[in-house]
């Protein structure tokens, strides 16, 4: 950090990010250990939930470096080091997923919240997870020691990459070096494809395999894009907060934060083309195997209408309308607190979008008869926990490493472009 | 310190931070080479329509008319006689025709990328290569229409594709994707002309001016009535395209603004021409067909073949004209690793097509990827495989990108490549579909290859005249990608000729 005051600010943030951190995570953990002894997968759907929103922040950060860096993009140089920072979060990361590791190796029924990775688990109707053809198939790729191996591949992956664009990144600030910005191409070219496959493994591991009879091409790049839509609102606001009362006072411009905001806008109406593509797909074909998915977000097995409905009607009209009506507008996205508040709303709304992909699920029906009951929409107390605790120790890691560099690249060749960049 | 902009509101903190500012030097090469001046720009992409027609550009026009007359003797063969003279056979109804519609759309998106997507995202490099794209978007996009436009039969009634009131009170069918395409097709078309010639009347005046200011001089001497001639021609052609252009700054002011909305307008077209392309397969529910990944699938390998042509052409014509410097290595590096970057995303869909076939557990869908690829059409899948996944992997090499007659060969394959990859999706899901009793083997009958050969005839003969008659690159644009326009670059001693 450049000077002492600022430094103390940081480490005050940062301190008090790991207090609230932890005091959340306790807070999540406990309603762990409940779900975990009583058999309910509620609160560690919790858990879930926090991690996958953390963590598709830090994944859509590692990307927007990787593609800045592919494009030779001048504009954001300020603002890729606070991207660096938030992709500190990562390590830390795969120590906060080992929770959810530990159910197949530890707990007596390793399927509580991956159903498929206990055989004698009952599948709604008749049956077992063990006696079920589809499993059957597929047991080659859903297996407990392979799927664990992937986590921790896909983790590898994003601690590596995001380490050495950070290590280059931070080294150019005292040598100057700029043969750090070509490494930091050249792995970003690379890192895009090993990133790309990571993170298509761990939303089909995570959230598409929590029902493993659902199946469809798109998922990888609906995780791709409801990640880049969370980084680059996480992004602004972080930004907004730096240059309201941290070290980017005077540097970040309105240039910046507008080009943030288009990307928003351009996010947003991507997500929606790739969610409403995937929908309308199924929708169309209308293929029982397929649409059961859409059906228990919609209806419960009598045709009534369940409560996901209106998680998903808000996930139209929350998730894509209303910002992307918001942010067509040019002074949505230059005055400060109408593009903080579409951020915001865009994140909040991400939340429930993980909701919407992790919750629901069958259930077998008390006597084990025909149909199934629908895991119903609720907000957990354990769901604030968590992701208010996963987000306090996402936030001290990042704090932390904003000590290891200084606040903006001041040695990158790009650094003058970025710092007089205007619209 | 280095030169940067203090706000009034940053502290000491913040003016600390910025005097440590120092940035590194790093080496760029400039989009245009040898620190050329102005009026070497518009001299040279001026000179391409002015001076007399090579002998090169005669030879290819006869080449390509003749190339494109199988089209047209095709077609006419097809009216005469019918749409059995393609190849089509129960139960292979779509064949070449909706192949050659889809490749050739696909070849039209890479202009319109260049054109307003890398407009919008401000980059630079699209300044040299963004006409000859544009044109060749709307060629491609003429070729394409061929297809469906005969494949209906009797070609006279095709405009009840249109939903026109008629005394037959017959309507289209608005719920297929192939009646999207109509409106899909025809509203691209339509804008991507209308973004093409917009972007030309700053150019076009200048043709006009330049004529002009020739005949005032009167200096023919020599050079015969003809040329004269021709500059009356021009004077006048340009002059009505040009639309009484005169370099004002209201009339560039205007003309950024609707040069904007226009690629505001473009970028959404990209995006959903190809979709509806893509959902003309995946609503049908047929394995191989129906899958949710498609629609960014097929922009993705649109935008692939898109920039394989783009490389096809104006590798050969930046050597014709000598265009090194305002072509240069950098372009022919973007291109190629967007080509990369394109093929891969291709790749990864092929990937997860064939994963998710097998992790769907569905036996039809796991046969027909199978059979895909160890069936009857091996032969198209390892030729759709191997050009456009593995052959843009070369360009990962610097070495590759700068020979320049192996990226124009590997060009070639990603158009060969695209072209199966569009066959291997249509043929191989129908030949071989629920009820093996019926499967059959699909080949293209003479008519069926001629017509589509003869395409590339027509799509030349077009590019040929727009070489003729048009200006093939924005020259003021050029101009402003230039050194020589950086304000705070070194201005050398270029002089400050905007024209």
């Amino acid at each position: 950090m450049s000077s002492d005051t600022t430094n103390s600010k940081g480490n005050n943030v940062g301190l008090i990010a790991l207090v609230v951190g932890i005091v959340g995570i306790v807070i999540a953990l406990f309603g762990f250990k409940q779900g975990w002894d009583n058999g309910d997968v509620r609160p560690i759907m919790s858990w879930l939930i926090g991690i996958g929103f953390w963590l598709s922040i830090a994944i859509g950060m590692l990307f927007l470096t990787q593609i800045w860096y592919v494009f030779h993009a001048r504009w954001p140089t300020i603002i890729r080091r606070q991207c660096e920072h938030g992709m500190a979060a990562f390590p830390y990361l795969l120590v906060l997923f080992l929770p959810l590791l530990a159910i197949p190796f530890l707990h007596e029924n390793p399927g509580l919240l991956w159903k498929w990775m206990d055989g004698h688990n009952a599948l709604p109707g008749h049956g077992t997870v063990g006696e079920d053809p589809l499993y059957q198939w597929k047991s080659p790729f859903l297996n407990i020691p392979f799927f664990a191996i992937r986590a921790v591949g896909i983790f590898g992956v994003f601690i590596l990459v995001s380490g050495l664009l950070r290590r280059w990144s931070f080294n150019t600030d005292t040598t100057g070096d700029v043969n750090n910005l070509h490494n930091a191409r050249r792995l970003s070219s690379l890192g895009l494809f090993l990133t790309s496959i990571a993170m298509t493994l761990g939303a089909i591991d995570w959230f598409k395999s929590l029902e493993y009879h659902w199946f469809s091409t798109m998922y990888g790049v609906w995780f791709f894009a409801a990640s880049m839509r969370a980084a680059i609102s996480a992004l602004l606001i972080l930004c907004v907060i730096l240059a309201a009362k941290g070290y980017l006072k005077g540097i970040l411009k309105q240039a910046h934060r507008y080009d943030l905001g288009c990307l928003m806008l351009t996010f947003t109406i991507f997500w929606t083309y790739i969610s409403f593509s995937q929908y309308f797909l199924i929708y169309s074909a209308n293929i029982p195997e397929e649409t059961f998915w859409y059906n228990i977000r919609e209806m419960n097995f009598d045709g009534t209408r369940n409560s996901w409905w209106w998680v998903s009607m808000g996930l139209i009209f929350g998730h894509f309308l209303t910002p992307f009506l918001c942010l067509l507008w040019y002074k949505t996205k230059v005055v400060v607190w109408r593009t903080v508040l579409v951020a915001c709303w865009i994140l909040a709304f991400h939340v429930l979008d993980l909701y919407w992909n992790i919750v629901p699920g069958k259930m077998v029906t008390p006597d084990h008869g025909p149909g199934y009951l629908v895991r119903q929409f609720s907000i957990s107390p354990y769901d604030i926990a968590a992701l208010i605790g996963i987000g306090g120790i996402c936030i001290f890691a990042m704090c932390r490493s904003m000590k290891k560099a200084e606040p903006i690249p001041v040695r990158d060749p790009n650094i003058l472009t970025s710092l007089n960049y205007t619209e | 310190m280095a030169t940067t902009t203090q706000d009034s509101s940053m502290d000491a903190t913040q003016a600390a931070l910025l005097a440590k500012v120092q940035p590194a030097e790093l080496q760029e090469q400039p989009l245009v080479t040898n620190n050329r001046d102005f009026n070497w720009v518009t001299d040279k992409i001026c000179r391409i329509v002015e001076t007399k027609t090579p002998t090169w550009w005669w030879i290819c026009m006869a080449v390509a008319l003749m190339t494109a007359s199988f089209t047209g003797l095709g077609l006419l063969w097809l009216v005469s006689s019918g749409v059995g003279v393609w190849g089509l056979a129960n139960p292979i109804n779509w064949g070449w025709a909706i192949v050659n519609f889809v490749f050739w759309i696909g070849i039209g998106h890479a202009g319109t990328l260049i054109s307003a997507v890398l407009c919008l995202l401000k980059q630079g490099w699209r300044t040299s290569i963004n006409r000859a794209a544009e044109a060749m978007t709307i060629f491609a996009v003429v070729c394409a229409g061929i297809f469906p436009l005969f494949h209906v039969g009797r070609v006279w009634f095709a405009w009840w594709l249109f939903p026109i009131p008629n005394s037959n009170g017959i309507w289209p069918q608005f719920r297929s994707p192939l009646e999207w395409d109509v409106f899909a097709v025809s509203t691209y078309g339509t804008v991507s002309v209308l973004f093409w010639y917009m972007g030309m009347i700053p150019d076009l005046s200048v043709l006009r001016d330049r004529a002009v200011q020739r005949l005032k001089k009167n200096a023919y001497e020599g050079a015969g009535a003809l040329a004269k001639g021709m500059d009356i021609f021009r004077k006048n052609f340009y002059a009505i395209f040009a639309m009484g252009w005169r370099n004002a700054g209201n009339h560039w002011r205007n003309y950024e603004m609707a040069y904007l909305i226009l690629a505001g307008i473009s970028t959404p077209l990209v995006l959903s021409v190809h979709t509806i392309v893509s959902f003309d397969f995946a609503l049908a529910v047929l394995p191989g067909w129906h899958t949710t990944i498609f629609p960014p699938y097929f922009v993705a390998g649109a935008i692939f073949s898109g920039f394989g042509m783009v490389l096809t052409l104006m590798l050969p014509l930046r050597a014709l004209y000598g265009m090194h410097d305002l072509i240069t290595q950098r372009h022919i590096d973007n291109m190629c690793k967007i080509c990369l970057g394109t093929g891969s995303i291709v790749g990864y869909a092929y990937i997860m097509e064939f994963f998710i076939a097998w992790y769907g557990a569905n036996p039809y869908e796991s046969f027909a990827f199978i059979n895909r690829a160890f069936g009857q059409y091996w032969w198209a899948y390892v030729m759709m495989f191997s050009c456009n996944v593995f052959t843009p992997q070369l360009f990962w090499f610097k070495k590759v990108r700068q020979n320049w007659a192996l990226v124009w060969v590997m060009s070639i394959f990603i158009n060969v490549g695209m072209w199966f990859e569009r066959f291997v999706i249509t043929v191989t899901s129908l030949a071989n579909d629920f009820l093996p009793s019926s499967w059959g083997y699909y080949s293209p009958t003479m008519v069926d290859i001629l017509t589509f050969f003869g395409t590339f005839g027509l799509f030349s003969v077009l590019f040929l005249l727009f070489l003729r008659f048009l200006p093939l690159m924005p020259i003021a644009e050029v101009k402003f990608v230039m050194p020589a326009a950086d304000p705070h670059g070194h201005h050398g001693d270029e002089k400050g000729d905007h024209h």
